[in-house]
């Protein structure tokens, strides 16, 4: 959530692939945008020949062009169907490669490996929950019904994790790789954009501090419940989906108990209070 | 640079904008009221009402459109909320002047603030952010008012005012970095 980085700049291909021969000159592309927001904020301070300087080397060293990134979701695309053979790895990758005619060299364009691979589906995955969401909820306002928040959650993450299924056999390498520490941060972002999309169209409106109890405890949820996805072997996944429910109503619980814990305290408080007072009219404090 | 480089890259700016300024408005809503508990009931306590009053149509401002552009706002924000009250009921019990001196400070940080923030805009696209922009210059226009009334009420004249206005400055611009990032 707090990557500056952003989740679309993958670090610097070393080899030139097609169409990336510019980016033999860069050495850390990927890191433009934080220069950039630096530049600003110190324009200030230094002097005009320094802003020249950043603006000639932004435009040496471009980001991913839209070609490279064209090319790259495509062989990640064409590398999906091998998952089942190859697991999330750079052989996929390969196979997915030449599958469109490339040369296996092609597998340079992602230093990160197989994690590419299980981002690319990740991030797809979410593009389809985002529509799914947006349709739902334009399908709502026609027929001019308000949004139920708990079902309307659990349809979501219902919908999120079955895209998992076709690839449930090879899942768990998937969830093992996204927990290694050079890949923590983009799992963050990736799971954080599940959260919000769901929240964001279920109708949130919280503006403070809310906003981050709600998005964590439905990460929990949402994390909990892929966990036991792909230990469960119920017919349909029926027991998942009982567990899903089971843990949205442990939520909507904690949040009653918060606010009951909220209010029993403003009572007592205000108890303490009136003791107070009362025992300093016993004694006669109050007319001093 | 392609174009979907160049929108995450506006997105960026709005977010750290839009965030920050909320951030700024909620801790300078909080320290008026700190002023207002101490000085609530002397002469100055009306005008600090009015500047809080303005501070808080700001604050709505914001919090609308955090939830308008999505933007994520501040995990600090319980922290500035008490921090705030801390800071205007403390300068307060050093008097009105120090009530004044604390204003003084924290508005000029947020005037050089806003205005750093509109040239950003202005150098991403003019048009665009036009609407936001306009937002900005009142409000910014508003906080320079808040400065000029609060020298017009001694705040010069308050104790170690030098040492007190830098510290606050320096505070400040902490606060508004980190609520930038986190």
């Amino acid at each position: 959530m707090s990557t500056s980085t952003g989740d679309r700049n993958p670090p610097q291909d070393t080899s030139s692939g097609p169409g990336g021969s510019a980016s033999s000159q860069t050495s850390n592309g990927g890191y433009n945008t934080q220069r950039t927001g630096q530049g600003a904020q110190y324009s200030d301070e230094l002097d005009n020949s320094e802003d020249l300087v950043s603006e000639v080397e932004e435009e040496e060293m471009p980001e991913e062009t839209e070609e490279e990134y064209q090319t790259k979701q495509a062989v990640l695309k064409a590398s999906l169907p091998f998952v089942h053979q190859y697991g999330w790895t750079k052989k996929a990758i390969v196979a997915g490669a030449e599958s469109l005619g490339m040369p296996s060299m092609v597998h340079g364009m992602f230093p990160r490996g197989g994690a590419e691979l299980v981002f690319y589906f990740y991030e797809e995955s979410n593009k389809e929950l985002e529509s799914f969401l947006k349709q739902k909820v334009t399908e709502l306002k026609e027929k001019d019904e308000k949004i139920k928040t708990g079902p309307f959650i659990h349809d979501a993450i219902e919908t999120r994790l079955r895209m998992i299924i076709p690839y449930i056999d090879k899942w768990p390498q998937a969830m093992a790789i996204q927990t290694l520490p050079q890949n923590a941060v983009q799992s963050w972002t990736n799971l954080s954009r599940v959260v919000d999309d769901i929240w964001f169209y279920a109708g949130d409106k919280s503006n403070d501090f809310n906003w981050y109890t709600k998005r964590g405890s439905l990460a929990a949820v949402y994390k909990s419940t892929e966990i036991y996805l792909i230990q469960d072997r119920s017919e349909d996944y029926t027991d998942t989906w009982n567990f899903l429910e089971n843990r949205l109503e442990d939520v909507v619980s904690a949040g009653h108990l918060a606010r009951n814990l909220q209010e029993t305290n403003t009572v007592l408080s205000e108890g303490a209070k009136g003791f107070c007072v009362m025992t300093r009219n016993l004694l006669g404090m109050n007319n001093r | 640079i392609s174009q979907r480089a160049k929108d995450e890259k506006t997105r960026k700016l709005l977010s750290r904008i839009i965030r920050v300024d909320q951030a700024g408005e909620l801790g300078a809503d909080r320290i008026y009221a700190g002023q207002i508990a101490v000085l609530g009931n002397t002469p100055v306590g009306p005008i600090i009402q009015e500047m809080k009053e303005q501070e808080q149509e700001h604050l709505e401002t914001f919090n609308k459109l955090i939830v308008e552009k999505r933007v994520r706002p501040t995990a600090l924000l319980p922290l500035w909320n008490i921090a705030g009250f801390a800071l205007g009921a403390g300068t307060a019990l050093l008097g009105k002047e120090g009530a004044m001196a604390c204003t003084v400070a924290v508005e000029s940080v947020i005037g050089e603030h806003y205005n750093s923030q509109i040239r950003d805009l202005m150098e991403d696209d003019p048009e665009k952010h036009k609407e936001l922009i306009k937002k900005l210059s009142k409000f910014r226009d508003d906080e320079l008012h808040h400065h000029d009334t609060g020298l017009e009420h001694d705040a010069e004249k308050a104790p170690m005012y030098d040492a007190l206005s830098q510290v606050i400055k320096v505070g400040c611009i902490g606060a508004i970095w980190l609520s930038e990032r986190i």
